[in-house]
């Protein structure tokens, strides 16, 4: 299967390229170390109102989850900034005048971002042991890394059809800051979804974000929260991201035809 | 048989007219120059040669694959070096030909030979395990050359080859692209603006200008149809100037006369003895000859008279055509 062979080729040359950039790997942590250090403690406090709605441990247990997916976002939504300077600095054009179909690169830059985040993410689940955070059942690791490779995989196909349609780093920024704090404050991420003003939880409610996290925190703290079943969570996460990977694929076959 | 050919290609964006009504074809194993300036039309006929812009009007195919109906059979049979280095900083020199083998399906047993072969060529095997960070400007490109030819492509298209690179940089590599063309046996389509380059590499050169192809031929055939003499002229500023081109044309062996502000470019035969007839008619009309000098055609000469214009003062001359359009409606 030679368009599986080309995916790989692209997937091998981005994580390559991960792989070399030690310091971005550490900078990609700050943020969301800082989320589960300072926020985790700030609304400590909070912790009535935590189990008011089924919770027995600290708040820092019941955010740890919305950190492990702000991880996941944002390593993913920014992942895809590099098919920019692909095509500035001319390797797109070296591999779109080379035999390999235009999916096969969309698709191999999508699957090794979402690695990279569930990288990202493996790491904060470390800070978060490292800081007191327990895990019921620890094998239970082995599906949250499954879904958060399943998540960013929808988000690094935001995050490519942004890159393969805008022209400049500004507006991919610009789109990248629209969408990604929204996305993650829209979702039960610091609050439970009960605890919610109606109408946000209504939006929240529309926004995939939530599922992951009610599934990630239904895996590592064993309870589950506001009525949403595992099932219902898992088919929104697979529909999410089918969408999401077939939408960057059409778009960025499409873009890329163009002139730069 | 043809490696490249095209017939009416044209490519406009918008209201530009990149790539304006041409044709022509290139043999097989032939080194093809492409030479013009910035903005004539050379990049965009290579892009439309490697699949990556689509011709508004007329057809191209390469290796006898139309560029349009059969984009992938195309892209099997060319390598493409483009202007600005491609290769990835962050990986080694081998990293980077391992990626350009997978990109261009080269079976999994050969790689390794290939690669060995082609840093061996290159003269970069000793330095095959370093990042790319620490190469030289050279060295990048040598590297960049030799992914463009690993999987043995039929036609190498090299945009701009040694834009950038110092002087013996630049010989170097035109050493490694003629040891790769006898080395392969492959067509080489190249666009260039150093003249230099062009008369050094090319079997045969096109000159481009303004989206449209003014002649082609030999290097050598092209300097010889000047005749094998110049005579350049600056004359000081008189009003009996009108007068002294009719009768300089009058001289039988002068055979085209380019006019500049103040200067006058002769291409001629038996030049030592053009000249003091250059000198009688000027000392009958009273013109001031401030220098002359008499000099072999290189290959700047042949642009400038196919062009009008000399390969680096584009810009300039349209700045200059405007200040003089400006001045007549002011003085009208």
């Amino acid at each position: 299967m030679t368009i599986v062979y080309d995916t790989y080729t692209i997937f091998w040359r981005e994580l390559k390229r991960y792989k070399k950039s030690r310091s971005g790997v550490l900078i990609r942590l700050i943020q969301p170390a800082i989320w589960i250090i300072v926020v985790g403690n700030i609304f400590s406090e909070t912790q009535p109102l935590i189990q008011s709605v089924g919770f027995e441990g600290e708040y820092i247990e019941f955010m740890a989850p919305g950190v492990i997916i702000l991880t996941a976002i944002f390593t993913s939504i920014f992942g895809g900034v590099n098919t920019l300077w692909d095509r500035r600095y001319g390797f797109m054009n070296k591999a779109l005048t080379s035999p390999i179909s235009r999916s096969a690169i969309a698709v191999g830059k999508m699957s090794a971002i979402s690695l990279i985040a569930a990288l990202q993410a493996s790491l904060i689940i470390g800070i978060a042991l490292a800081i007191g955070v327990t895990f019921p059942n620890p094998l239970m690791i082995i599906p949250i890394m499954g879904i958060v490779i399943l998540f960013s995989l929808g988000f690094s196909g935001i995050s490519v059809t942004l890159a393969a349609t805008a022209k400049s780093q500004e507006t991919f920024w610009g789109m990248i800051n629209l969408l990604g704090m929204p996305l993650f404050m829209l979702s039960p991420a610091l609050f439970p979804l009960e605890l919610l003003p109606n109408w946000l939880a209504v939006v929240a409610k529309l926004n995939p974000v939530t599922y992951t996290i009610l599934l990630v925190r239904e895996l590592m703290t064993g309870v589950s929260e506001g009525g949403v079943p595992i099932l219902i969570s898992v088919g929104v996460i697979l529909a999410f991201v089918i969408a999401m990977v077939s939408i960057a694929s059409y778009v960025f076959t499409r873009e890329v035809n163009k002139p730069f | 048989m043809y490696s490249i050919k095209t017939k009416s290609l044209t490519k406009s964006f918008g209201d530009l007219v990149a790539v304006n009504d041409i044709s022509f074809s290139v043999d097989k194993g032939e080194i093809f120059g492409f030479l013009g300036p910035n903005g004539a039309g050379k990049s965009t006929t290579m892009m439309i040669f490697t699949t990556l812009l689509k011709p508004t009007k007329g057809n191209a195919s390469i290796g006898g694959f139309d560029v349009v109906k059969n984009p992938k059979q195309v892209r099997e049979n060319i390598g493409f070096v483009q202007q600005e280095t491609t290769v990835d900083e962050y990986l080694t020199g081998r990293e980077n030909l391992l990626l350009q083998a997978k990109l261009n399906h080269i079976p999994k047993n050969e790689i390794d030979i290939r690669i060995d072969e082609i840093l061996d060529l290159i003269e970069l095997s000793d330095k095959q395990d370093q990042s790319v960070v620490t190469y030289s400007g050279g060295m990048r490109k040598r590297l960049d050359i030799a992914g463009g030819l690993l999987h043995h492509p039929k036609v190498l298209f090299l945009d701009e080859p040694t834009v950038g690179l110092d002087i013996q940089t630049r010989r170097k590599i035109w050493q490694y692209i003629k040891k790769i063309h006898t080395e392969f046996d492959m067509t080489i389509f190249l666009t260039t603006h150093y003249m230099e380059e062009a008369d050094n590499l090319c079997d045969r050169i096109g000159i481009i200008d303004h989206g449209k192809i003014q002649v082609i031929d030999t290097p050598e055939n092209l300097k010889n149809s000047l005749g094998n003499e110049i005579i350049s002229l600056l004359i000081e500023n008189d009003a009996n100037n009108d007068s002294f081109l009719p009768e300089l044309k009058k001289i039988k062996f002068i055979k085209k006369i380019n006019e500049g502000d103040l200067k006058l470019t002769l291409f001629t035969s038996n030049g030592t003895e053009v000249i003091p007839k250059i000198f009688q008619i000027s000392s009958n009309l009273g013109i001031k000859i401030n220098s002359i000098s008499l000099t072999q055609p290189t290959l700047d000469d042949v642009f400038i008279s196919y062009t009008g214009h000399e390969i680096r003062d584009d810009d300039s001359k349209y700045d200059r055509r405007r200040e003089h359009s400006k001045m007549k409606r002011l003085r009208q």
